[in-house]
């Protein structure tokens, strides 16, 4: 019996399970493993197997911290909540605020704060809850993880089901990570995200996208006037407003 | 029938006898048949086998926590005397598939109980292992030893029915252990009080009751300080009654990880204070992702261990409409209060600064790295006049008038500022918080 018969397979084609789990550079991945809905199409769309990805790290990275992680994260997060699973925040720079949060979709029942100050305790705790693969997403503040630390994270978060997101200073772009998933969001003027996929399991991504996001319930009290606040920005209308409220100011202090 | 038997550890001398009770403390875990027999712990475990996974993986769990908890590898045999020869003559893998006597043949005679006040005239007739024993006329052996000798041979063999008088599982555990070394680094305790944990989980077991609070004491060495205490103790507090040992031992490591001795240590005791009942659970088929709650709890108990407790926190909503009032972190560990519903529906920021930051002006306008536009507000918020507490300062006011405002920067994004009338500035801006 000669070799070629004993392997069916033509040379240079492979069988169409392996076929699948390669994965080739030019073409997004789509990853066999459950990933979390983002909530908008359009990024869903640019993420390989459309969404924030379970068992892996996603590296948020942004200008300044407490900016615009729960406007990024609400519409996932909202998933969560309705699957009764926890998402435990660790280390946020600033206090969530409940009644905030509740107009996105996060109930005060689903929500863990570990209040970790020290950079190795933060490591510490995100470590322990990813392996415990209990949360049904894990937010971690970590502005002065190294690349090291990340990747020591990343092998934890394999072994657990639960999605994980760092958050982290957009300076750390420039050092290597082991995420398979980096994004930088910056907040548009005109109640947009601005999002670039830095890395992910495909061919690079180029220009921003824009996600449509109003935060906190805003979105009830905006006249069509305050949906651009660029204009209003350009034409000096805010000094304008500025002004009103300035000129109520003296009528008060005259009174 | 199928039995057990488990010798305590190489001690000198004697076995101690809390060696024995802890180790049938632990043994009531698998039956409720458990007896101490010359010096060694016997079990029938022929009907928990299926509960514990088959023969294959009792004996394995067995063999792992007995070298644990320092006693000598179990020994299997159909009845309780045969298995105790066996683990007396260091057989410990024979015995379980043979028949009995086949197993005993070849044995020296002192392995098998009772027979010590014949064993030097067996021994110099020429009888040297239970086979030859057993091989002796049974009428000349009734003469010259006694009809008790053959009575033995004969439970040994399975011949005759044994009786036992059952171990029963004590109302309350407290268990002590002498050190075999001094100890002077609180971690290096965990060790020893693993052992008496497992005792404990056996206890806790054999009673369907799980554990919510323990205390571990420890008695330091005579030759201490003349100003160190006797003893020094420790109580671990679980939010759930549980007990699974893994979970207690990382408990009690992350608190004895805080504990400085004030002299080396000699003796440590655990004792369980709080005992609920707690139902085991079934096993299944699939694995079910039900399990999950408990786990995180867990998780964040051990979390809550290391950091302290109010490092893990809930929020509570409160019925107020003042910012920085409307919710309280609790530890999450506690029970939740009453649920109350949130009186907002006005739009309201998702992060709040634990301060307000008073904000620099430029001309009228607040500034925040940059111009802010000011997009939407007034929106009063009055209240608190009848809330006062009492600071080192004084009695203070908690009343708050300010117009808070959404507003609007380049570089940070949407933003909650209000106004506040001041006594002296006039108007004065702050940031309290960010639609993040």
């Amino acid at each position: 019996m000669s070799a070629a018969a004993a392997w069916p397979i033509a040379p240079g084609s492979l069988p169409p399970a392996v076929a699948a789990a390669v994965w080739h550079g030019d073409q997004i991945a789509s990853p066999a493993e459950t990933v979390l809905p983002t909530g908008w199409s359009p990024l869903d769309r640019e993420l390989p197997g459309g969404g924030w990805p379970h068992r892996a790290l996603s590296e948020v990275l942004t200008p300044q911290p407490s900016m615009i992680e729960w406007r990024l994260m609400a519409p996932a997060l909202r998933t969560v909540v309705a699957a009764d699973r926890q998402i435990v925040v660790i280390g946020p720079p600033r206090q969530p605020h409940m009644p905030g949060l509740i107009h996105e979709g996060i109930d005060d029942r689903h929500l863990v704060l570990v209040d970790a100050e020290k950079p190795a305790d933060r490591l510490w705790v995100t470590d322990q809850v990813i392996r415990s693969g209990a949360a049904g997403a894990v937010l971690a503040w970590l502005p002065h993880a190294r690349p090291e630390q990340v990747r020591r994270l990343q092998v934890s978060a394999q072994g657990s089901d639960s999605p994980v997101f760092l958050f982290r200073p957009e300076a750390a772009r420039h050092e290597p990570s082991a995420a398979p998933t980096r994004v930088l969001a910056v907040p548009g003027l005109d109640w947009t995200l601005r999002v670039s996929i830095l890395k992910r399991r495909g061919p690079m991504h180029e220009g921003m996208l824009d996600l449509p996001s109003i935060p906190g319930g805003l979105a009830a009290v905006l006249t069509p006037r305050m949906r651009y606040p660029s204009r209003l920005f350009t034409r000096g209308a805010g000094r304008a407003l500025g002004r009103a409220a300035a000129r109520q100011d003296r009528r008060h202090a005259a009174a | 029938m199928l039995w057990v038997a488990l010798l305590p550890g190489k001690t000198d001398g004697t076995p101690q006898h809390d060696d024995l009770a802890g180790l049938a403390i632990w043994a009531l875990q698998y039956t409720p048949r458990v007896a101490l027999v010359e010096g060694a712990i016997v079990m029938e475990v022929a009907a928990s086998l299926s509960l514990f996974g088959g023969r294959d993986a009792l004996r394995e769990r067995m063999a792992r926590e007995a070298a644990e908890l320092g006693a000598g590898p179990p020994a299997w045999s159909g009845t309780s005397l045969a298995a105790i020869a066996l683990a007396r003559a260091g057989v410990h893998d024979a015995g379980v598939d043979q028949p009995v006597a086949e197993a005993l043949d070849p044995l020296p005679i002192a392995a098998l109980p009772g027979i010590e006040p014949h064993e030097v005239t067996l021994r110099q007739i020429g009888c040297r292992s239970l086979g030859d024993l057993r091989r002796l006329p049974r009428g000349g052996v009734s003469r010259r030893f006694g009809a008790g000798l053959l009575h033995t041979l004969d439970r040994a063999c399975g011949l005759r029915p044994e009786t036992h008088a059952w171990v029963t599982a004590p109302e309350t555990f407290s268990a002590r252990l002498e050190l075999m070394a001094r100890v002077e680094m609180a971690p290096a305790m965990l060790f020893a009080a693993r052992r008496l944990l497992l005792q404990m989980a056996g206890w806790l077991a054999a009673r369907h009751a799980g554990i919510t609070a323990f205390t571990l004491r420890w008695a330091h060495d005579s030759m201490r300080a003349r100003d160190a205490a006797a003893s020094g103790d420790l109580t671990v507090r679980t939010a759930e009654p549980m007990r699974d040992v893994e979970h207690l031992t990382r408990l009690l490591g992350e608190n004895l990880a805080r504990v400085r001795l004030a002299a080396p240590v000699a003796e440590i005791m655990l004792e369980a204070l709080d005992v609920r009942p707690l139902a085991g659970q079934s096993a299944s088929l699939i694995p079910d992702p039900v399990g999950e709650g408990e786990a995180l709890a867990l998780t964040l108990e051990r979390i809550a261990a290391r950091l302290g407790p109010d490092r893990v926190l809930r929020p509570t909503l409160l019925p107020d409409h003042r910012p920085g009032r409307m919710q309280r972190w609790q530890p999450a560990l506690s029970r939740p209060g009453r649920r109350q519903p949130s009186l907002v529906k006005m739009p309201a920021p998702t992060f709040m600064l634990a301060e307000p930051l008073r904000l620099a002006m430029r001309g009228d306008r607040p500034m925040y790295q940059g111009p802010l536009l000011l997009l939407a507000g007034p929106h009063r918020i009055d209240g608190g006049w009848w809330h006062r507490e009492t600071t080192d300062t004084g009695e203070v006011s908690r009343a708050v008038q300010r117009d808070y405002w959404v507003a609007v920067s380049e570089h940070c994004g949407v933003l909650w500022v209000y106004r506040e009338r001041h006594p002296v500035d006039g108007a004065v801006w702050f940031l309290h918080g960010a639609f993040a």
